[in-house]
This record gives C-alpha cells, sequence and structure tokens, in this order.
C-alpha cells in the first residue's frame, strides 16, 4: 500500500512529509469551491431581486430600463471576483513542480472562502439596493447617480474580499520537513 | 432568504428592508402630502369652493380666495382639473378618494407576502360597508348600476358584475357574497333569512365584529413591530365600536340586551368587563360611569356633551388620529401602511367638512375638524 502511493507520489512529481500531507489538496480544492459556489449564489441573488425592480418599473418606463440594467451588471462582476480567485488557486493546486504544503492549501481555502462570502454579502447588498434604487429611479429621474453610488459601495465590499483573496493564494511555501512517505523521484 | 414555505412573517430590523423597504418609503413620501397645519389655515380663510378661472401650481397671485386653488398648491395638485362648474363638495370628494386609491393601488400592486395579504385585510373593511349599500338597495329595488357608482373604490370585488341578475337576498347571499373574501365572516354568522331590512345595522356590526377580530389575529401572527403598533389601533376600534352600538341603542329597543352583548367585539380593552357592563346599562349617564374606570374614556367622555353624538364622534376620531400618528415613529413593521390610509380618510372628511361649511356659510362651525400634522 505504502508503495502505491510512493509509486502515485514520486509519479506526481510531489514530496509526501508530514508538512505536505497526501491530503493538502482537499482544502485548496474546497477553497475554489467555496469561492466559486457563494460567489455565484451572491450574483444569482442580486440579479434577481434587482430583476424584479427592473420588471416592475419597465411596466410603466420603457425607455429608463436600459440605464436601469446597472445592478445586473454589478451583480454579474461579484461572480466574476469568484471566477478569478478560482483560476488562481486551481493554477496553485496543479503545479507538478513545486510541493503543495499544508499551508498553502489552508491559505488557499481562506482565499476561497473570503472572496466567497464577500461575494454573497456584496451580491445580497446589490440585489436589495437595486431593487429599491431602480423602482425609485423609475418615478424619479434624479436618483440614478445616487443609486449607483451605492451600488459602488455595496461591489466595493466584494472587491476588498478579492483583494485579500489574492493575497492570501498569493503566499509562496515550498518547505516541507520530515521524512518522506518515498523516496523522491531521483531515477 | 425566505425561500420556504409556511406562515410568511415580515423581517425584523435586518431583513425588514428586503421586501418592503421601497414601499414603506414610498409610503412615507406620500405620508409628507397629507395637508398640514399651514393648509388648513389657507383652506378655512376660503370663500368659495372654485375660482373663476383654473390656475396653475404656480400662481403667484395673492387672491386666495378659493378652495380649488388652494388644494393644487398641495400635493392634490391638479385633481380637480377639468370639473366643470360650480363645484360640488361630492366632487371633491370622489376625486380626493380617486387619488388615495390611486396610492393604494401604487403600494398593493408591488406588494409581496405577507404585506399583499396586509393590504387585503385594509379593503375588507370597505367592502363590508360595500355589501351593506348593496344590501339595503336592493331590499328598496335600487338600480344596481347606481348602487355600485356609490360604492368606495377599495371596497370592490370580482363579483360585484353579477350584481345585475340579483333580484331578492336569497340569490344575494348565495351568488354574490359568497364568492367575496368575506364569504367566512358572513358564514360564520349569518343566515339567509336574516338579510331583511330591520336587521341592516345588526348584519353590519356582526360583519365588523368578524372582521376585526380576524383582522387582530393575523395582526398577532405576524408579531414584531406590526402586533405592536396595530394591536393598540384596532383595540381602540373595538371600544369604539361597543360604546356606539351601545349609545345607539339605548334610545331603539329592537335590541335586547344579549343580542346587544353579542355584536360587541372581544378583542378591546374593554372585554369582558366593560362589555358585559354596557350590555346591560340603560341611559347614557350609566354609560359614562362605566367608562370612568378606563383612562382613554374617561377623558373623551368628559370633552364636550355626551348625549350630542357629534362630539363624541369628534373625541373619538381625535384619539384615532393620535394613535395613527403614533404608528409612523415605529418602523419595521406594517402599522404605517394601515395609519396612512386611514390618515387619509380622515383628511377627506375634513376637506369636505371646510367645503360644506364655506359652501352653506356657516363659517362658526368650520373649526370642528380634525387637524393631523
Amino acid at each position: 500500500m505504502i508503495q502505491l502511493f510512493a509509486l502515485l507520489a514520486a509519479a506526481a512529481g510531489r514530496l509526501i512529509t508530514e508538512a505536505c500531507p497526501i491530503y493538502a489538496p482537499f482544502f485548496g480544492a474546497m477553497g475554489v469551491t467555496s469561492a466559486l459556489v457563494f460567489t455565484v449564489m451572491g450574483a444569482a441573488y442580486g440579479t434577481a431581486k434587482s430583476s424584479v425592480g427592473i420588471s416592475t418599473m419597465g411596466v410603466m418606463k420603457p425607455d429608463l430600463v436600459i440605464r436601469a440594467f446597472i445592478p445586473v451588471i454589478f451583480a454579474g462582476v461579484i461572480a466574476i471576483y469568484g471566477l478569478i480567485i478560482c483560476v488562481i488557486i486551481v493554477g496553485n493546486l496543479g503545479k507538478t513542480t513545486a510541493n503543495y504544503t499544508l499551508y498553502k492549501s489552508f491559505t488557499d481555502l481562506a482565499a476561497g472562502l473570503t472572496v466567497g462570502l464577500c461575494g454573497l454579502a456584496a451580491g445580497m447588498a446589490i440585489g436589495i439596493v437595486g431593487d429599491s434604487g431602480v423602482r425609485a429611479f423609475g418615478q424619479q429621474a434624479k436618483l440614478y447617480v445616487i443609486m449607483m453610488l451605492i451600488l459602488i459601495f455595496s461591489e466595493a465590499l466584494g472587491l476588498y474580499g478579492l483583494i485579500i483573496g489574492i493575497l492570501l493564494s498569493g503566499v509562496k511555501d515550498d518547505y516541507c520537513p520530515g521524512t518522506p512517505l518515498a523516496p523522491p523521484a531521483a531515477q | 432568504m425566505g425561500l420556504f414555505g409556511g406562515s410568511r412573517k415580515h423581517g425584523g430590523i435586518f431583513t425588514f428592508n428586503k421586501d418592503d423597504g421601497y414601499l414603506e418609503a414610498l409610503l412615507r413620501g406620500f405620508r409628507k402630502g397629507i395637508l398640514s397645519h399651514v393648509d388648513y389655515t389657507n383652506l378655512r380663510q376660503c370663500e368659495n369652493l372654485e375660482g373663476k378661472k383654473k390656475q396653475q401650481e404656480e400662481q403667484k397671485d395673492k387672491e386666495r380666495f378659493n378652495i380649488k386653488l388652494h388644494l393644487s398648491q398641495t400635493d392634490y395638485g391638479d385633481f380637480l382639473s377639468g370639473e366643470p362648474a360650480p363645484l360640488q363638495t361630492a366632487t371633491i370628494e370622489e376625486k380626493a378618494t380617486a387619488k388615495m386609491v390611486e396610492e393604494f393601488n401604487q403600494i398593493r400592486n408591488q406588494a409581496v407576502e405577507p404585506l399583499s395579504t396586509f393590504l387585503d385585510y385594509i379593503c375588507y373593511g370597505y367592502m363590508i360597508d360595500n355589501i351593506i349599500l348593496l344590501i339595503t338597495g336592493t331590499l328598496h329595488e335600487r338600480d344596481v348600476s347606481e348602487l355600485i357608482s356609490k360604492c368606495h373604490p377599495l371596497g370592490m370585488f370580482k363579483s360585484m358584475a353579477t350584481l345585475s341578475l340579483v333580484r331578492n337576498t336569497t340569490d344575494l347571499y348565495n351568488t354574490v357574497l359568497i364568492d367575496t373574501p368575506l364569504a367566512p365572516y358572513i358564514q360564520g354568522c349569518l343566515h339567509e333569512e336574516d338579510l331583511d331590512v330591520l336587521n341592516i345595522e345588526i348584519i353590519r356590526n356582526t360583519l365588523n365584529k368578524a372582521y376585526l377580530e380576524d383582522f387582530y389575529a393575523y395582526c398577532n401572527e405576524l408579531g414584531g413591530q406590526t402586533s405592536l403598533i396595530m394591536n393598540d389601533i384596532l383595540k381602540f376600534e373595538a371600544d369604539r365600536r361597543a360604546i356606539n352600538i351601545t349609545i345607539h341603542s339605548l334610545n331603539s329597543n329592537e335590541l335586547n340586551k344579549d343580542d346587544r352583548e353579542k355584536l360587541f367585539p372581544t378583542i378591546g380593552q374593554l372585554y369582558p368587563e366593560g362589555t358585559s357592563k354596557l350590555a346591560r346599562c340603560e341611559d347614557i349617564s350609566q354609560v359614562r360611569q362605566i367608562l370612568e374606570v378606563y383612562s382613554t374614556f374617561r377623558n373623551l367622555l368628559s370633552e364636550g356633551v355626551v348625549s350630542g353624538d357629534l362630539s363624541l364622534e369628534t373625541s373619538f376620531q381625535k384619539h384615532e388620529v393620535h394613535l395613527n400618528r403614533m404608528a409612523f415613529e415605529d418602523q419595521y413593521g406594517y402599522g404605517v401602511f394601515y395609519a396612512y390610509f386611514r390618515l387619509r380618510e380622515q383628511e377627506i372628511k375634513n376637506i369636505i367638512w371646510i367645503s360644506e361649511c364655506i359652501l352653506q356659510n356657516m363659517k362658526s362651525k368650520i373649526d370642528q375638524y380634525v387637524p393631523i400634522f
């Protein structure tokens, strides 16, 4: 059994020791999942809620609908944040030449969760602000600027998560102390 | 996120604005349009109902002699434009009510559960008045279309169109009333043989009792700030009806004591002790004595002459306006929606009172409206 693991590890070019255990990629993978799932949930809520408002006001003021489309764009951008961080983390996971330490996997998980949950919060905020904002905009066109400002501040919440996520996933760690499970593929 | 079923409650401090925030904001905007002290001062100084020619909102003329002009300066705007001279108070009332209905529909069309059910409950009160109107009219062989034009627009229900087929009260009951949302109230307390002339007021009071109790139960089911505000308002309404029923039945012999007690709603402050005493009392002084114990009513009855209904009704209206104004101090509840529409009704009554006083040249009585803000 151990020889099987050793063979696998050797084939992948990774060192399996105490500090770089075999299960380390689990946390990284969970980081990817949580990032995308939660940001998409936030974006879905934002899109759905603001669309209700747009449909309601669009019946009476169809000319304003194009300008009222803004909240849907902002909500979509939240999902893009999730996509960005996922690509970065998957890049980390997939490195065959470097070792994937437990430390690295934890920071990847943290990055994913940060972006995911911040995106969820931002998406919910964008949904509610967008809904009320476009309905009010339909009745009073001067409210457009303030609605945009509030939406930008809500979007910034997701951006803060992305910044920290990128910083976290940019952590470099290669140190794998401890006895390796199998001799490294030195052939 | 409120995706799951069950009895739908509205949110609290964190989640109320998700579904109802925009509508509450809209409502508070409407509230700003309720006529203020200054507007009433201007209206009281008017000499007649309309000017020689219609003016727009930005008129700078110093001659402010007429109601139509003054109302166009307020949130009412041009609502009386296009009305032929001479202007009648009935027209003013109709147009002002139409404006209120428009605001109601604007909110109702965008409301989701549970606000939509709450707003429907507000309509049921008007539906009861309309139904009583229709029943009375049918019994007196009036034309149905004429009756429908007199109904309050907020109390319309779908089966009104079938009223032209109704020939007697049995048909009215079976085909029309059963389909209305008021059917549970009707089924619970009425039978076909009850629908005749003598009992119209009894029917009205029975329906109102069932409606108030149902509304009260619904508000308590919603909980939170809604039940806090609405409890006070509905309890006062119940007590007010009990007192009015007592005073009106003191002079008539149609209602015996047990029947009278059955008409009192069971949700008020007076229930159960006060209502049982009121059911048995014989004259006005006993009524006063019974109500002495309750601080709210002691104050209301001491203002003005008790036997004259007018001043008692005005005191009740003043207290109701006070309770409705207090509702606006609160947030994250539906009490403001109910309060706003009641205040609008009171405002319409005020405008009609002032207009009638002007029309009939009774300027001395012009101050007997109920100020709101």
